[in-house]
Protein backbone atom coordinates (compact mmCIF):
# COMPACT_ATOMS: atom_id res chain seq x y z
CA UNK A 1 0.00 0.00 0.00
CA UNK A 2 1.42 3.46 -0.98
CA UNK A 3 2.16 6.37 1.66
CA UNK A 4 -0.90 8.57 -0.22
CA UNK A 5 -3.36 6.23 0.77
CA UNK A 6 -1.70 6.10 4.04
CA UNK A 7 -2.08 10.23 4.24
CA UNK A 8 -4.38 11.24 6.89
CA UNK A 9 -4.55 7.68 8.56
CA UNK A 10 -1.15 7.63 9.95
CA UNK A 11 -2.25 9.43 13.10
CA UNK A 12 -4.56 6.70 13.85
CA UNK A 13 -2.57 3.55 12.53
CA UNK A 14 0.01 4.81 15.43
CA UNK A 15 -2.76 5.61 18.17
CA UNK A 16 -3.77 1.99 17.66
CA UNK A 17 0.18 0.35 17.86
CA UNK A 18 -0.06 1.80 20.93
CA UNK A 19 -2.70 0.74 22.15
CA UNK A 20 -1.63 -1.12 25.56
CA UNK A 21 1.85 -0.95 25.51
CA UNK A 22 4.85 1.38 25.29
CA UNK A 23 6.81 1.02 22.18
CA UNK A 24 10.49 2.77 20.99
CA UNK A 25 10.14 4.33 17.51
CA UNK A 26 11.43 1.55 15.80
CA UNK A 27 9.77 -1.15 17.71
CA UNK A 28 6.82 0.92 16.78
CA UNK A 29 7.31 0.60 13.04
CA UNK A 30 8.14 -3.15 13.22
CA UNK A 31 4.68 -3.36 14.85
CA UNK A 32 2.71 -1.51 11.90
CA UNK A 33 4.63 -3.56 9.27
CA UNK A 34 3.77 -6.81 11.22
CA UNK A 35 0.20 -5.76 11.87
CA UNK A 36 -0.39 -5.05 7.78
CA UNK A 37 1.12 -8.46 7.15
CA UNK A 38 4.32 -6.45 5.30
CA UNK A 39 1.93 -4.38 3.27
CA UNK A 40 2.29 -0.66 4.54
CA UNK A 41 5.02 0.60 2.50
CA UNK A 42 5.62 4.56 3.89
CA UNK A 43 8.94 5.80 4.47
CA UNK A 44 9.87 5.21 8.05
CA UNK A 45 11.05 8.28 8.90
CA UNK A 46 7.50 9.88 8.43
CA UNK A 47 6.67 7.86 11.95
CA UNK A 48 9.12 10.31 13.97
CA UNK A 49 7.60 13.80 12.69
CA UNK A 50 3.37 12.18 13.42
CA UNK A 51 4.78 10.57 16.99
CA UNK A 52 5.66 14.36 17.68
CA UNK A 53 2.47 16.19 16.58
CA UNK A 54 0.45 13.49 18.31
CA UNK A 55 2.49 14.23 21.60
CA UNK A 56 1.29 17.96 20.87
CA UNK A 57 -2.14 16.74 20.70
CA UNK A 58 -2.08 15.11 24.18
CA UNK A 59 -2.26 11.53 22.59
CA UNK A 60 0.77 10.31 23.49
CA UNK A 61 3.55 11.22 25.95
CA UNK A 62 7.09 10.38 25.83
CA UNK A 63 10.05 9.47 28.16
CA UNK A 64 13.59 8.65 27.49
CA UNK A 65 14.72 5.18 29.55
CA UNK A 66 17.17 2.49 28.55
CA UNK A 67 16.08 -0.31 26.39
CA UNK A 68 18.00 -3.19 24.73
CA UNK A 69 21.49 -1.32 26.53
CA UNK A 70 20.66 2.04 24.57
CA UNK A 71 18.71 4.76 25.23
CA UNK A 72 15.91 5.29 23.81
CA UNK A 73 12.60 7.43 23.73
CA UNK A 74 9.48 4.99 24.73
CA UNK A 75 5.75 6.05 23.56
CA UNK A 76 2.33 5.50 24.97
CA UNK A 77 -0.94 6.22 24.71
CA UNK A 78 -2.66 8.78 26.75
CA UNK A 79 -6.00 8.86 28.45
CA UNK A 80 -6.85 11.67 25.91
CA UNK A 81 -4.86 9.20 23.14
CA UNK A 82 -7.32 7.01 24.31
CA UNK A 83 -10.51 8.46 23.35
CA UNK A 84 -9.12 9.81 20.02
CA UNK A 85 -8.72 5.79 19.37
CA UNK A 86 -12.11 4.82 20.04
CA UNK A 87 -13.64 7.71 17.98
CA UNK A 88 -11.00 6.91 14.81
CA UNK A 89 -12.43 3.49 15.61
CA UNK A 90 -16.14 4.37 15.41
CA UNK A 91 -15.53 6.90 12.55
CA UNK A 92 -13.58 3.95 10.29
CA UNK A 93 -16.59 1.35 11.04
CA UNK A 94 -19.03 4.09 10.29
CA UNK A 95 -16.47 4.75 6.85
CA UNK A 96 -16.29 1.00 5.58
CA UNK A 97 -20.02 0.16 6.49
CA UNK A 98 -21.04 3.28 4.16
CA UNK A 99 -18.24 2.84 0.98
CA UNK A 100 -19.06 -1.03 1.37
CA UNK A 101 -22.46 -0.89 1.24
CA UNK A 102 -21.88 1.27 -2.23
CA UNK A 103 -18.81 -0.57 -3.72
CA UNK A 104 -19.45 -3.76 -1.80
CA UNK A 105 -22.75 -4.80 -2.91
CA UNK A 106 -23.99 -4.30 0.67
CA UNK A 107 -27.53 -3.59 2.47
CA UNK A 108 -27.51 0.14 0.49
CA UNK A 109 -27.60 -1.71 -3.04
CA UNK A 110 -30.27 -3.59 -2.28
CA UNK A 111 -32.62 -1.19 -1.32
CA UNK B 1 29.26 -2.30 11.75
CA UNK B 2 29.94 0.87 9.33
CA UNK B 3 28.43 3.98 10.63
CA UNK B 4 29.76 5.75 7.25
CA UNK B 5 25.97 5.49 5.32
CA UNK B 6 24.28 6.41 8.46
CA UNK B 7 26.63 9.57 9.25
CA UNK B 8 26.10 11.11 5.91
CA UNK B 9 23.01 10.66 5.69
CA UNK B 10 21.98 11.96 9.31
CA UNK B 11 24.74 14.97 8.85
CA UNK B 12 22.35 15.36 5.13
CA UNK B 13 19.26 15.55 7.52
CA UNK B 14 21.00 18.09 10.28
CA UNK B 15 22.29 20.40 7.56
CA UNK B 16 18.78 21.07 5.93
CA UNK B 17 16.82 21.94 9.66
CA UNK B 18 16.89 24.88 11.48
CA UNK B 19 15.34 25.43 14.86
CA UNK B 20 15.67 24.72 19.04
CA UNK B 21 18.90 23.04 19.33
CA UNK B 22 17.16 20.32 21.82
CA UNK B 23 14.23 19.45 20.01
CA UNK B 24 16.82 19.22 16.23
CA UNK B 25 18.84 16.97 18.65
CA UNK B 26 16.11 14.49 19.63
CA UNK B 27 14.77 13.94 16.12
CA UNK B 28 18.30 13.73 14.95
CA UNK B 29 19.17 10.80 17.76
CA UNK B 30 15.77 9.20 16.76
CA UNK B 31 16.68 9.12 13.35
CA UNK B 32 20.18 7.42 14.28
CA UNK B 33 18.93 4.90 16.49
CA UNK B 34 16.12 4.02 14.64
CA UNK B 35 18.68 3.52 10.95
CA UNK B 36 21.07 1.50 13.64
CA UNK B 37 17.89 -0.75 14.31
CA UNK B 38 16.80 -0.98 11.02
CA UNK B 39 20.62 -1.41 10.11
CA UNK B 40 20.74 -4.93 13.01
CA UNK B 41 17.05 -6.10 11.90
CA UNK B 42 18.68 -6.01 8.36
CA UNK B 43 21.79 -8.17 9.20
CA UNK B 44 20.00 -10.31 11.37
CA UNK B 45 17.55 -10.88 8.41
CA UNK B 46 20.88 -11.98 6.06
CA UNK B 47 21.68 -8.63 3.83
CA UNK B 48 25.46 -7.85 3.94
CA UNK B 49 26.55 -4.98 6.03
CA UNK B 50 26.23 -2.41 3.27
CA UNK B 51 23.24 -3.88 1.81
CA UNK B 52 21.67 -3.89 5.08
CA UNK B 53 22.69 0.22 5.62
CA UNK B 54 21.22 0.76 2.19
CA UNK B 55 18.02 -0.87 2.71
CA UNK B 56 17.29 1.12 5.79
CA UNK B 57 18.01 4.08 4.21
CA UNK B 58 15.49 3.45 1.48
CA UNK B 59 13.59 2.72 4.06
CA UNK B 60 13.90 5.60 6.15
CA UNK B 61 12.83 7.99 2.94
CA UNK B 62 15.12 10.51 0.70
CA UNK B 63 16.59 12.66 2.81
CA UNK B 64 14.40 15.96 1.10
CA UNK B 65 11.14 14.45 2.10
CA UNK B 66 12.01 13.53 5.64
CA UNK B 67 13.28 17.24 5.99
CA UNK B 68 10.35 18.54 5.09
CA UNK B 69 8.66 16.67 7.37
CA UNK B 70 10.50 17.28 10.34
CA UNK B 71 11.54 21.11 10.21
CA UNK B 72 7.66 21.45 10.38
CA UNK B 73 7.66 20.15 13.60
CA UNK B 74 10.70 21.94 14.54
CA UNK B 75 8.83 25.20 13.24
CA UNK B 76 5.99 24.13 15.44
CA UNK B 77 8.22 23.89 18.19
CA UNK B 78 10.16 27.72 17.75
CA UNK B 79 7.13 29.03 17.50
CA UNK B 80 5.69 27.69 20.77
CA UNK B 81 8.73 28.39 22.36
CA UNK B 82 8.65 32.25 21.23
CA UNK B 83 5.14 32.42 21.79
CA UNK B 84 5.82 31.29 25.85
CA UNK B 85 8.49 33.53 26.16
CA UNK B 86 6.37 36.86 24.98
CA UNK B 87 3.46 35.60 27.02
CA UNK B 88 6.06 35.21 30.11
CA UNK B 89 8.76 38.15 29.77
CA UNK B 90 6.28 40.83 28.67
CA UNK B 91 4.34 40.88 31.89
CA UNK B 92 7.40 40.62 33.75
CA UNK B 93 8.83 43.59 31.76
CA UNK B 94 5.82 45.37 32.52
CA UNK B 95 6.13 44.83 36.22
CA UNK B 96 9.77 45.72 36.19
CA UNK B 97 8.64 49.40 34.74
CA UNK B 98 5.61 49.74 37.55
CA UNK B 99 7.83 48.73 39.85
CA UNK B 100 9.88 51.84 38.85
CA UNK B 101 7.41 53.97 38.38
CA UNK B 102 6.06 52.99 41.76
CA UNK B 103 9.97 53.51 43.60
CA UNK B 104 12.25 55.88 41.42
CA UNK B 105 9.69 57.89 39.06
CA UNK B 106 7.11 58.80 41.45
CA UNK B 107 4.73 61.54 40.68
CA UNK B 108 5.09 64.17 38.26
CA UNK B 109 7.44 66.65 38.64
CA UNK B 110 5.98 69.95 39.35
CA UNK B 111 8.57 71.83 38.27
CA UNK B 112 8.27 70.30 34.65
CA UNK B 113 5.58 71.46 32.47
CA UNK B 114 2.45 68.69 32.65
CA UNK B 115 2.44 66.24 29.56
CA UNK B 116 0.31 67.03 26.62
CA UNK B 117 -2.58 65.11 26.59
CA UNK B 118 -1.56 62.95 23.68
CA UNK B 119 1.64 61.88 25.22
CA UNK B 120 -0.48 60.36 28.48
CA UNK B 121 -2.90 58.58 25.58
CA UNK B 122 0.30 57.29 23.84
CA UNK B 123 1.76 55.88 27.16
CA UNK B 124 -1.42 54.66 28.35
CA UNK B 125 -1.05 52.34 24.72
CA UNK B 126 2.32 51.64 25.28
CA UNK B 127 1.69 50.39 28.53
CA UNK B 128 -1.02 48.23 27.28
CA UNK B 129 0.64 46.80 24.08
CA UNK B 130 3.06 44.57 26.19
CA UNK B 131 0.18 43.20 27.94
CA UNK B 132 -1.79 42.78 25.23
CA UNK B 133 0.86 41.25 22.75
CA UNK B 134 1.63 38.62 26.42
CA UNK B 135 -2.42 37.82 26.24
CA UNK B 136 -2.55 37.27 22.05
CA UNK B 137 0.46 34.86 22.80
CA UNK B 138 -1.09 32.87 25.35
CA UNK B 139 -4.27 32.99 23.63
CA UNK B 140 -2.33 31.47 20.60
CA UNK B 141 -0.76 28.74 22.95
CA UNK B 142 -4.32 27.74 24.07
CA UNK B 143 -5.93 27.60 19.99
CA UNK B 144 -2.57 25.84 18.71
CA UNK B 145 -2.93 22.84 21.36
CA UNK B 146 -6.90 22.91 20.37
CA UNK B 147 -5.57 22.97 16.05
CA UNK B 148 -3.53 20.26 16.67
CA UNK B 149 -5.51 17.79 17.43
CA UNK B 150 -7.50 18.41 14.40
CA UNK B 151 -6.11 17.90 11.73
CA UNK B 152 -4.67 21.60 10.89
CA UNK B 153 -0.76 20.56 9.18
CA UNK B 154 2.09 21.32 11.43
CA UNK B 155 3.35 23.91 8.52
CA UNK B 156 0.63 25.75 8.88
CA UNK B 157 0.94 25.96 12.71
CA UNK B 158 5.08 27.05 12.48
CA UNK B 159 3.80 29.50 10.40
CA UNK B 160 0.62 30.89 12.39
CA UNK B 161 3.05 31.07 15.48
CA UNK B 162 5.71 33.07 13.86
CA UNK B 163 3.35 35.40 12.24
CA UNK B 164 1.91 36.42 15.36
CA UNK B 165 5.24 36.16 17.60
CA UNK B 166 6.36 38.50 14.93
CA UNK B 167 3.84 41.10 14.91
CA UNK B 168 3.36 40.94 18.59
CA UNK B 169 7.22 41.72 19.10
CA UNK B 170 6.74 44.56 15.95
CA UNK B 171 3.74 46.02 17.95
CA UNK B 172 5.74 46.49 21.25
CA UNK B 173 8.79 47.74 19.96
CA UNK B 174 7.44 50.55 18.46
CA UNK B 175 5.63 51.36 21.42
CA UNK B 176 8.68 51.28 22.66
CA UNK B 177 10.08 53.27 20.16
CA UNK B 178 6.95 55.78 19.94
CA UNK B 179 7.11 56.75 23.59
CA UNK B 180 10.87 57.51 23.92
CA UNK B 181 10.24 59.69 20.74
CA UNK B 182 7.26 61.55 21.84
CA UNK B 183 9.20 61.54 25.63
CA UNK B 184 12.52 63.19 23.72
CA UNK B 185 9.99 65.52 21.59
CA UNK B 186 7.97 66.70 24.90
CA UNK B 187 10.84 67.06 27.44
CA UNK B 188 14.10 64.86 27.22
CA UNK B 189 15.37 65.72 30.59
CA UNK B 190 12.37 62.75 31.22
CA UNK B 191 14.67 60.26 29.47
CA UNK B 192 17.21 60.53 31.88
CA UNK B 193 15.17 60.98 35.00
CA UNK B 194 17.76 58.52 37.03
CA UNK B 195 20.10 55.67 36.70
CA UNK B 196 16.92 53.17 37.86
CA UNK B 197 15.04 54.17 35.06
CA UNK B 198 18.04 54.30 32.44
CA UNK B 199 18.60 50.97 33.61
CA UNK B 200 14.52 49.73 33.21
CA UNK B 201 15.18 51.31 29.62
CA UNK B 202 18.69 49.44 28.93
CA UNK B 203 17.02 45.81 30.47
CA UNK B 204 13.74 46.71 27.84
CA UNK B 205 15.98 47.33 24.72
CA UNK B 206 17.56 44.38 25.21
CA UNK B 207 14.82 42.43 26.25
CA UNK B 208 13.23 43.58 23.06
CA UNK B 209 16.03 42.95 20.32
CA UNK B 210 16.15 39.69 22.10
CA UNK B 211 12.43 38.51 21.60
CA UNK B 212 13.05 39.70 17.67
CA UNK B 213 15.65 37.82 17.05
CA UNK B 214 13.51 34.58 18.28
CA UNK B 215 10.50 35.80 16.33
CA UNK B 216 13.13 36.62 12.93
CA UNK B 217 14.71 32.90 13.74
CA UNK B 218 11.05 31.35 13.77
CA UNK B 219 9.47 33.05 11.00
CA UNK B 220 12.65 31.34 9.17
CA UNK B 221 12.01 27.63 10.90
CA UNK B 222 8.59 28.28 9.73
CA UNK B 223 9.07 29.85 5.72
CA UNK B 224 12.06 27.55 4.82
CA UNK B 225 8.70 24.40 5.08
CA UNK B 226 8.33 23.98 1.86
Amino acid sequence: MKPDALRGHLDALLLATLDGRQLHGYAIIEALQQGSGGVLDLPTGTVYPALRRLERAGHVSSDWSTVGGRQRRTYRLTSSGQRALSAERSAWREFTSVIDGVLGGGKWKQV
Amino acid sequence: MEAGVIDRYVADLDGRLRGPRAAKDDLLTETRDSLVDAVEAHLESGLSSSAAERRAIEEFGPVGTIARAYQAELAVSAGTRTLVTIAVVLPLMHVMWELNRWFFIGAWDPHMDAPPAWYLWLAKVNDMTGIVAAGVAFAALLVGRYLCRGRTHSATMGKLASGLALCSVAAVMTGQVAIMAATWHVDVRMLLLSPPVTIASAISLVILIWLGVLARRCLSCATIVR
